[in-house]
């Protein structure tokens, strides 16, 4: 849209933008990937915990 | 029943010394409370949608009754599915798992029960106003300005008791279910207040302070958002909370719902000019938006499979088990639509599914398979638990299963067939280069027989929901009500760590609930600041049309009636770049001639034909004769009788007031209009029934339908005058003066 080209480096918005997602990907891989077995092993057995003796701690401090 | 999934005892840390048991109670009359309303609401949102489909093959289902005619009852039947049935749903399992998540009770009956009470109060309140034509226009943020503001006070409730409650868990590191539920509370509460802004006219109007492409682009920012962060990521939450208890089996993949929460939440909010391509809007905001939409299908698969492949090994179970048959149904049709939605969101594909009943049928996989499907699965499991009993009839919640797959089929199938079959009758040239169906009647009929076997599909599907109705109720009969549950655990704060957590990695950010709330915040609002400043760039750079003048007053309240009946819940008024469109409608429509349009009113679905240049184009007994019988000037319409539009006398004591609002969201009326608005208006309207006269029609002048033909005569004309120097565009009106 020629309006919109007034304001110059219209076109660097996309890319931009997908630049943007790019790095917020990468992060949440990164993030998701140093994690350690131990603590994802009990996080994604919390909804499950409720028959656990109760006076146990519950999550993975320690782990 | 025994944890397969928990970690060997072995592998659990040691209780230190100082910790203390803490014994607590779980709050379950709220989520009875809500789980209640859900089905109620379920029940009253798809009868309404029932009604309106039915209107849609027998126009006059509606008795020639003013408020329940499709118009007026479209928006009650979406916002009763989305904010009631899904809303509800929604609390309700939030309500259950963050409670049990997070270890701890809500953090105030209080807050509960005012939260309940206000959002049912609000949804009362929608189902009384929206029939009596009290609405925005602007599509699932109908609600007018009193109760958006109710909304918004309601949704701090909830979003102060769902904060305050993981503050104070004991369960030091929050589960992804919690994510997806903050990432809800936050964004839809940005969403409704930047969508919602408007200058308040009466105590049931307001004008938008967005006009044309900004208030377009600023809707569906909102409208495509809020099938994200109202009917996607708390439903995501309750998908990584239930599944695994329904299957009792942990989510097949934590690190997988780390990336699919985050992309998620990034990506979403990026994707809303979809719902505008080939519009006004600038070309460059549609790629972007088209862009994103499609990068959406890796997060919403990625969380599909990783909720498929939690029922590894458990397949068996799913035969026996309706909970887990709805949870596959749901979470496959969440699937399917999430790949079909950035399919639609390609231009190409757009451009023919796009004003079709092919979006009607997209939505409705999303709405009936994967809200409506996840809802049920989660009250089965839900319910015997509450009243610490059995289900009361597994037989007949597999029968609900059935009747729902098959309602949901009956209605989507024949939904997509209308939408391919209209789409293409409207793009069809002869071979002389003629439009082969010039006559929008011509699809109309052609598309009439699906519109009945939707009708089918609906009623099984309501059917459906009726016998879980009756299943639950004979459930809770048998049980007794748990309204307190006793639970006992170690608070992670009383316990000495073993060793210092490590920063900034996502086990930390897991454990620091305010700071993951605000990184999700950023992620959101990201997206939401890239489309808004498109927004504001292109208000700069609205191309004025000289020609284009505000509305006189006679057509203001004409254009209040058209949005009081809910017209373009039907009929468009944006004619895209396309020579089947301009063939049949006209000129292709411009960004300037819609600056003084608060709100827009382009629409999403064409059951009629685009109005955006029917101005001149009958005459205006035309159009009284076609408001007072369609079938007379239009044999075979299915548009109902607006038999209260002849005999209504026209409410002009808040002309000034409408005048002066206008003024403020920057209509240029030039000062003191106000006071000579009326005998404006007078003077116009004795010009339409003096014409009608003219055309054998005795009419009032001072009645709705004169107004509503001198909105409807003046669309899309202005561009038809001759060009005039910019600097003149600001003066005085065209009509009228």
């Amino acid at each position: 849209m020629n309006l919109i080209n007034k304001l110059g480096g219209i076109e660097a918005f996309g890319i931009f933008s997908i630049c943007l997602f790019f790095v917020v990907f990468t992060a949440a891989m990164v993030l998701a990937f140093c994690l350690k077995k131990p603590f994802l092993k009990n996080m994604s057995a919390l909804p499950l915990e409720d028959e656990r003796p109760q006076d146990q701690p519950s999550n993975s401090d320690s782990l | 029943m025994t944890n397969a999934a928990s970690p060997p005892r072995d592998q659990r840390p040691t209780p230190d010394r100082s910790s203390t048991v803490e014994t607590f109670r779980y709050d379950n009359r709220i989520v009875r409370a809500f789980a209640i309303a859900t089905v109620i609401w379920g029940i009253v949102g798809m009868t309404a949608g029932l009604l309106c489909a039915v209107q849609l093959f027998f126009p006059g289902a509606n008795l020639d009754f003013q408020f329940v005619t499709f118009g007026r009852l479209r928006p009650v039947h979406t916002n009763a599915v989305i904010f009631a049935f899904v809303g509800n749903g929604m609390f309700m399992g939030i309500y259950y798992s963050v409670q049990r998540l997070c270890k701890t009770r809500m953090l105030s009956d209080t807050l509960s029960w005012l939260h309940f009470w206000g959002w049912n109060a609000i949804i009362v309140a929608a189902a009384i106003t929206l029939p009596m034509g009290f609405t925005t226009s602007k599509e699932y943020a109908e609600l007018e300005w009193p109760i958006k503001i109710a909304i918004a006070v309601i949704w701090v409730v909830f979003t102060i008791n769902l904060l305050g409650a993981i503050v104070k868990r004991r369960e030091k590191h929050i589960y992804v279910a919690i994510w997806f539920y903050i990432a809800t509370a936050l964004t839809v509460a940005v969403l409704h207040i930047v969508n919602g802004l408007e200058v308040p006219v009466t105590l049931w109007k307001g004008y938008s302070i967005y006009a044309g492409v900004q208030d377009a682009l600023v809707q569906w920012w909102y409208g495509h958002n809020a099938v994200a962060f109202v009917l996607t990521t708390p439903y995501l939450g309750m998908m990584y909370y239930y599944l695994p208890k329904a299957a009792n089996r942990p989510i097949f993949s934590y690190r997988l719902s780390i990336i699919h929460f985050w992309a998620l939440i990034f990506i979403y909010i990026w994707a809303g000019p979809h719902h505008l391509l080939y519009t006004a809007l600038p070309d460059w905001a549609q790629s972007l938006g088209m862009v994103f939409s499609i990068m959406l299908i890796a997060p919403s698969w990625g969380g599909m499979l990783n909720g498929l492949l939690t029922l590894r090994g458990a397949w068996d179970k799913v035969r026996q088990d309706p909970v887990l048959k709805f949870m596959v149904a749901a979470v496959t049709a969440y699937g399917m639509a999430t790949l079909e939605g950035p399919a639609l969101a390609i231009k190409t594909v757009n451009s023919l599914s796009h004003y079709t009943d092919w979006t009607i049928a997209h939505v409705h996989t999303g709405a009936l398979g994967w809200n409506g499907m996840l809802t049920f699965s989660v009250l089965y499991w839900l319910l015997p638990r509450l009243y610490n009993t059995k289900l009361w009839s597994v037989k007949l919640a597999n029968y609900h299963f059935w009747i729902a797959l098959l309602g949901m089929m009956f209605y989507v199938i024949p939904m997509y067939i209308a939408g391919i079959t209209e789409g293409m009758m409207w793009k069809q040239f002869t071979k002389e280069g003629f439009l082969q169906y010039p006559n929008f009647l011509e699809t109309v009929q052609q598309i009439l027989p699906f519109y009945r076997l939707r009708a089918i599909g609906g009623t099984l599907y309501l059917f459906g929901v009726w016998l879980m109705a009756y299943n639950l109720w004979r459930t809770a009969r048998a049980g007794q009500f748990v309204p307190e549950e006793e639970a006992r655990a170690v608070s992670w704060r009383s316990q000495t760590l073993a060793h210092a957590e490590p920063a900034f990695t996502h086990r930390w950010l897991e454990s620091k609930p305010m700071l993951l709330a605000v990184c999700a915040l950023i992620a959101v609002l990201i997206g939401g600041m890239i489309e808004i400043i498109p927004m504001i760039v292109v208000k700069e750079n609205v191309p004025t049309i000289s020609s284009v003048k505000p509305y006189t007053p006679l057509e203001v309240l004409g254009r209040d009636i058209y949005i009081r009946e809910g017209c373009l819940a039907c009929h468009s008024q944006m004619i895209r770049p396309f020579r089947s469109e301009t063939e049949r409608y006209g000129e292709y429509s411009k960004a300037g001639e819609f600056v003084y349009d608060h709100p827009f009113l382009w629409g999403s679905k064409r059951i009629g034909p685009d109005l955006q240049r029917i101005g001149g184009k009958y005459p205006n007994a035309w159009h009284y004769n076609h408001l007072d019988d369609p079938r007379s000037t239009s044999p075979g319409s299915i548009m109902p009788r607006y038999l209260w539009l002849l005999s209504q006398k026209l409410d002009t004591t808040s002309l000034p007031a409408r005048i002066g609002a206008l003024r403020r969201v920057g209509v240029p009326y030039p000062a003191g209009f106000e006071n000579k608005a009326l005998d404006d208006l007078n003077q116009q309207a004795g010009k339409v029934v003096a014409d009608l006269k003219n055309g054998q029609v005795t009419a009032q002048p001072d009645r709705d339908i004169i107004a509503v033909i001198a909105y409807l005569q003046r669309l899309g004309t202005d561009i038809k005058l001759a060009p005039k120097p910019v600097a003149e565009a600001a003066g005085g009106l065209r009509a009228g003066n």
